[in-house]
């Protein structure tokens, strides 16, 4: 329809006319004023094909030229990529458009500033007035869950903070006698607490995994717990090796038997604070 | 007015800020100085917003500078115009006269081969050349789909990171729409929806259609005649 010779558009103009005399209702009147529509744009297409016939201005040759005018290089062999369709155009190519393009722009120059210039900033205060909205808003009902939360923290802190004692413990030990391995019984086990012995037990577990310390089993085939010399990349590499789990398991019966055996007589590692239900378990 | 007497007000703005306490009231005469200090107040603020080449409103004018000097609006305008024109050698247009925004433009001649501007700057130029440039040659109107075509042929793909550009899809439809070099319109009754380019009318003003035909007949080593419809056209809105 689109082609210049082509009488398509007018013959269905003259058959949209026809059609109107029998038009009746206000639906029929919409779809024949959407054809017009569609037909004056069809129209105005045929216009434009004509108006780039008789110009004869050629995109592509335009194009070439162009690449040519950036200095394309279009002996490179670039045929190994699809982005360059042969030619590779240096990096300074549009630099050089541009040098021509601002000979023809009346652009009013951009300055800038000797000293440079501050960047100009978004406004704050409005953002500041709507963070304390917010948080007004929001205060009443977070009242419950910022206590709660407190609790979580102080227990988090308390497992931290007797791990980081337990690791001083075994450090001032080792560095006192560092030719003698603590046996790790003699250092877990509180022969006054069983409780505490796996509270300790559980301490000293961080202690590996976070790679502070390592249990080892000595000539007797029995464990010795060290702690890990802070010295740059070995500990990196035990840290990133030991991703293995042990599960230790103690009765109250081993343990008895273990105090006996060893004959342990006091804890290395002291109480923090002697709680009446440690007493209580004893028994 | 006096060359003397616009310096005056012009280093004026650097002394003082004072509007705030001292309101005239709407009977009272204000005296020129005052007036002029509002221009070289508007002469800088013009200056410094057009830095982003994006229009400047009248609204912004009226509620940063003028403020309380509302009546005096045109003369001040005026005022600005004319020392920007004497001063910088700047034009100060206004493009839509609905909107009432305004844009700087250079009205000196250009200095051989002497450009000051980032190269960044330039390389946007010379991509925006080239899109008017081949607007005009389409007969100034052009279907998004053909522009991309063309610009593929210059290495330039919209859904892709440009090397020069960046984000060449939003620089062409945003940047220079916005800056109003461009001017995109939704044509109707196209799925998918289809857009034609024109160009926008700070297009219109910075570059003439005749130097857009020199330059793509220097481009293409032809003579701006060979083509005769855009010659014709080119010379008739000279």
């Amino acid at each position: 329809m689109l082609n210049s010779r082509s009488n398509r558009l007018t013959e269905a103009l003259e058959e949209a006319n026809a059609l109107f005399d029998g038009v009746c209702r206000a639906r029929e009147a919409a779809l024949d004023a959407q054809f017009l529509v569609l037909a004056s744009n069809i129209g105005k297409e045929k216009a434009n094909e004509l108006h780039s016939e008789m110009s004869a201005f050629d995109s592509t040759a335009f194009a070439e030229d162009l690449l040519t005018f950036m200095g394309i290089n279009r002996t490179e062999e670039t045929d190994d990529s699809e982005d360059d369709p042969g030619g590779f155009l240096p990096g300074d190519a549009w630099k050089r458009v541009g040098e021509e393009a601002l000979k023809y722009f009346k652009r009013a120059p951009v300055f800038h500033y000797m000293l440079g210039s501050f960047k100009s900033e978004p406004p704050v205060p409005k953002q500041r007035i709507e963070r304390q909205k917010k948080a007004s808003r929001g205060k009443a009902e977070q009242a419950m869950p910022a206590q709660l939360k407190k609790m979580e923290e102080s227990h988090q802190e308390a497992t931290e903070k007797e791990v980081e004692r337990i690791l001083r413990i075994l450090q001032t030990h080792f560095e006192n006698d560092p030719n003698t391995p603590i046996s790790f019984f003699d250092f877990v086990i509180d022969p006054n607490s069983f409780a505490r012995t796996v509270e300790n037990m559980f301490h000293v577990s961080f202690l590996i995994r976070d790679g502070l310390a390592r249990i080892k089993l000595d000539e007797d085939e029995l464990p010795v717990i060290e702690p890990t010399k802070p010295s740059g990349a070995g500990e990196e590499d035990s840290r990133a090796g030991a991703r293995n789990q042990v599960i230790i398991r103690l009765d109250q019966r081993e343990w008895k038997d273990i105090i006996e055996t060893f004959e342990i007589t006091e804890a290395m590692i002291p109480p923090l604070s002697q709680s009446p239900e440690e007493e209580t378990e004893l028994e | 007015m006096s060359q003397r007497k616009r310096s005056k007000g012009f280093g004026s703005s650097q002394m003082t800020d004072g509007e705030d306490d001292f309101i005239p009231t709407q009977t009272e005469r204000r005296s020129q100085d005052q007036v002029n200090q509002k221009v070289s107040e508007l002469v800088q603020f013009l200056l410094v917003k057009d830095q982003k080449k994006i229009p400047i409103k009248r609204a912004d004018m009226l509620k940063n500078v003028i403020r309380e000097y509302r009546d005096a609006y045109s003369e001040i305008v005026n005022k600005a115009g004319k020392t920007l024109q004497e001063v910088f050698g700047l034009q100060l247009v206004e493009i839509d006269s609905k909107r009432h925004t305004y844009i700087l433009i250079n009205n000196l001649p250009c200095a051989e081969g002497k450009y000051l501007c980032r190269d960044e700057e330039k390389e946007k130029m010379g991509l925006l050349l080239i899109i008017l440039s081949f607007i005009f040659m389409k007969g100034n109107s052009v279907k998004d789909s053909a522009l991309w075509e063309f610009l593929h042929l210059l290495r330039v793909y919209p859904g892709r990171q440009h090397q020069v550009f960046g984000d060449v899809r939003k620089l062409v439809t945003e940047e220079f729409v916005r800056q109003k070099y461009l001017e995109i319109t939704p044509i109707p009754l196209t799925d998918p929806q289809e857009f034609k380019y024109q160009w926008g009318p700070r297009a219109e003003k910075e570059i003439s259609k005749k130097d857009v035909l020199n330059a793509v007949a220097k481009i293409q080593g032809k003579d701006p005649t060979f083509w005769s419809s855009q010659y014709s056209e080119a010379e008739a809105t000279r």
